[in-house]
């Protein structure tokens, strides 16, 4: 009986294993497909002649590269890298196997779907980070929805009485995206105010309640389980959630400072901009204080370096949120490129280097294959130096841009006095971009193109 | 800046602003003294070896 179990339990796992490795397959190729993408659209700038078929062009390249981003990329690792974590914390094997793939074949057939479609001049108009037509977002939504009920019947069959609380995250963001994007999709009031309260409502909250917490969650289990160590406050990651879903809903207005929609509306998103500092500075405080005292096993870590950058650009890249919804602030950064460094600032520092952490941390426990130091090293470096260069470039950038407006000066002088930051962005993208070619060989390392070396794959110690 | 009534705003801010505050003070005591030495509690469960 026993034996049979070990039995059922290895099987288990290898099929687990599988999935997770198919999900970060696909999700590295997106990544490498999405930023060759971003990279284009970055060079533009800095050469406006570059490029200027119709299939290249900046209107119909721009989305693609931030749609497979949040949707392909990241959506799809944080969903295998979420579900794998929830299989851990439950002590019990995925609800639904075939239900993965089939999750997993659907986000994949939306992103083929609906990069064809943003390529051809097929698109949702304007509404960012929703770009997709309607049917290719349904698919999405689907997508989204057996990914939720996967995880939930997973959690449900867990053995403690206790939901950990990477789970309370990851249940609470795919809940959460859920509600967020039907409200979004729901054509019956998408026109005029009511279309750019729902926009607002939709592309901040896709960051915040998507991606945020489906993150935050990883860290949850990677941290204590790297460090051997619990998280420094249990009750303060349970503040964190609480206050992230009281406070986040409603900021997105403050994108549309200063537009026609309700100025108690825009003061409201502006307090809890505020308001946001809470969770954003407790969840970064328990994630710092658990790391204290530990730093030399961070330097040393294969997968601890990219977590502690993730939860630096959580706590930078937030907080400067906050700031920024400020209307003396915003007189000045609105629609300058100061806010694409913003978004990269979260996107790329924080969300991104996180599922790194995540998949650096997991996989090769998973699969019993790491990658060489070296690259993993190379891949860091390179991903850290770009995205420096590329953030510091358009803040800096993008505040010229913004005074030069407000002195009124002609719209062209704002275009010359950036142009040396345009560049120095697409210098920076190129690093990064580089640095997403290094970590997709290492994920052909890690997946089964490697050997498995014992030695190599970082320990997940259990306490005694 | 002007516009808006400002008495709306008022309400919305020094609302907002409670609940701010009320966490902000419930924060810096979890931070401070973060208790949770039980063995049996959830913090110390994930420790506790993957299945």
């Amino acid at each position: 009986m026993a034996a049979e179990t070990v039995s059922q339990h290895d099987e288990d796992d290898s099929e687990l294993t599988r999935l997770l490795g198919a999900y970060i397959a696909c999700a590295t190729g997106w990544l490498v497909l999405s930023t060759a993408v971003g990279i284009i659209v970055a060079f533009k700038f800095a050469y406006p002649e570059f490029l200027t078929n119709p299939y290249f062009s900046f209107g119909r390249l721009r989305p693609i590269h931030t749609n497979d981003t949040f949707y392909a990329w990241a959506s799809v690792a944080l969903v295998g890298l979420v579900f794998y974590v929830a299989c851990k914390t439950c002590a019990t094997r995925l609800y639904s196997i075939k239900l993965g793939w089939i999750t997993l074949a659907l986000f994949n057939i939306a992103a083929v779907l609906g990069t064809i479609a943003l390529d051809i001049g097929f698109n949702n108009g304007d509404q960012e980070y929703r770009e997709w037509i309607w049917w290719i977002e349904a698919l999405l939504l689907i997508a989204i929805l057996t990914a939720a009920y996967n995880l939930i019947m997973t959690v449900a069959r867990r053995k403690d009485d206790d939901i950990y609380l990477s789970n309370w995250y990851t249940m609470g963001g795919i809940i959460w995206t859920l509600i967020l994007s039907i409200v979004a999709f729901i054509p019956l009031y998408q026109y005029g105010l009511g279309q750019v309260a729902v926009q607002g409502f939709f592309m901040h909250n896709a960051v915040g309640m998507w991606f945020t917490p489906l993150t935050l969650g990883l860290f949850y289990y990677v941290l204590p389980k790297l460090l051997n160590r619990p998280i420094y406050s249990y009750a303060l990651g349970v503040l964190a959630f609480w206050t992230n879903l009281v406070f986040y809903p409603i900021i997105g207005a403050h994108h549309f400072i200063f537009s026609p929609l309700p100025w108690w509306l825009q003061t409201l998103a502006i307090v809890f901009s505020v308001a946001m500092l809470v969770p954003v500075w407790a969840g970064s405080a328990n994630f710092l204080l658990t790391m204290r005292g530990r730093w030399e096993q961070v330097r040393r870590s294969y997968a601890l370096p990219f977590v502690f950058v993730g939860v630096l650009g959580y706590l930078l890249g937030s907080t400067q949120g906050t700031f920024e919804a400020f209307r003396s602030l915003q007189a000045v950064w609105h629609l300058t490129n100061f806010t694409v460094g913003h978004s990269h600032l979260t996107m790329y520092t924080f969300i991104t280097f996180g599922i790194w952490g995540g998949i650096y941390a997991l996989v090769p426990r998973a699969t019993g294959r790491a990658p060489s130091l070296m690259l993993t090293g190379l891949h860091f470096w390179l991903a850290t130096v770009g995205m420096t260069i590329y953030i510091l470039a358009l803040s800096i950038g993008g505040t010229i841009q913004g005074l030069v407006w407000m002195s009124g000066a002609p719209f062209i002088d704002s275009v010359t006095a950036i142009a040396p930051d345009w560049l120095w962005r697409s210098i920076g993208g190129s690093l990064m971009f580089i640095s997403h070619l290094v970590f997709a060989w290492n994920v052909w390392i890690m997946l089964g193109g490697g050997e498995r070396v014992a030695s190599r794959i970082e320990p997940i110690k259990e306490a005694a | 800046m002007v516009g808006g009534p400002p008495l709306g705003s008022a309400l919305v801010a020094l609302a907002g602003g409670a609940i701010t505050l009320w966490v902000i003070v419930a924060a810096i005591r979890m931070l401070i003294s973060p208790g949770e030495t039980d063995p049996s509690h959830p913090k110390y469960s994930v420790l506790r070896g993957d299945r």
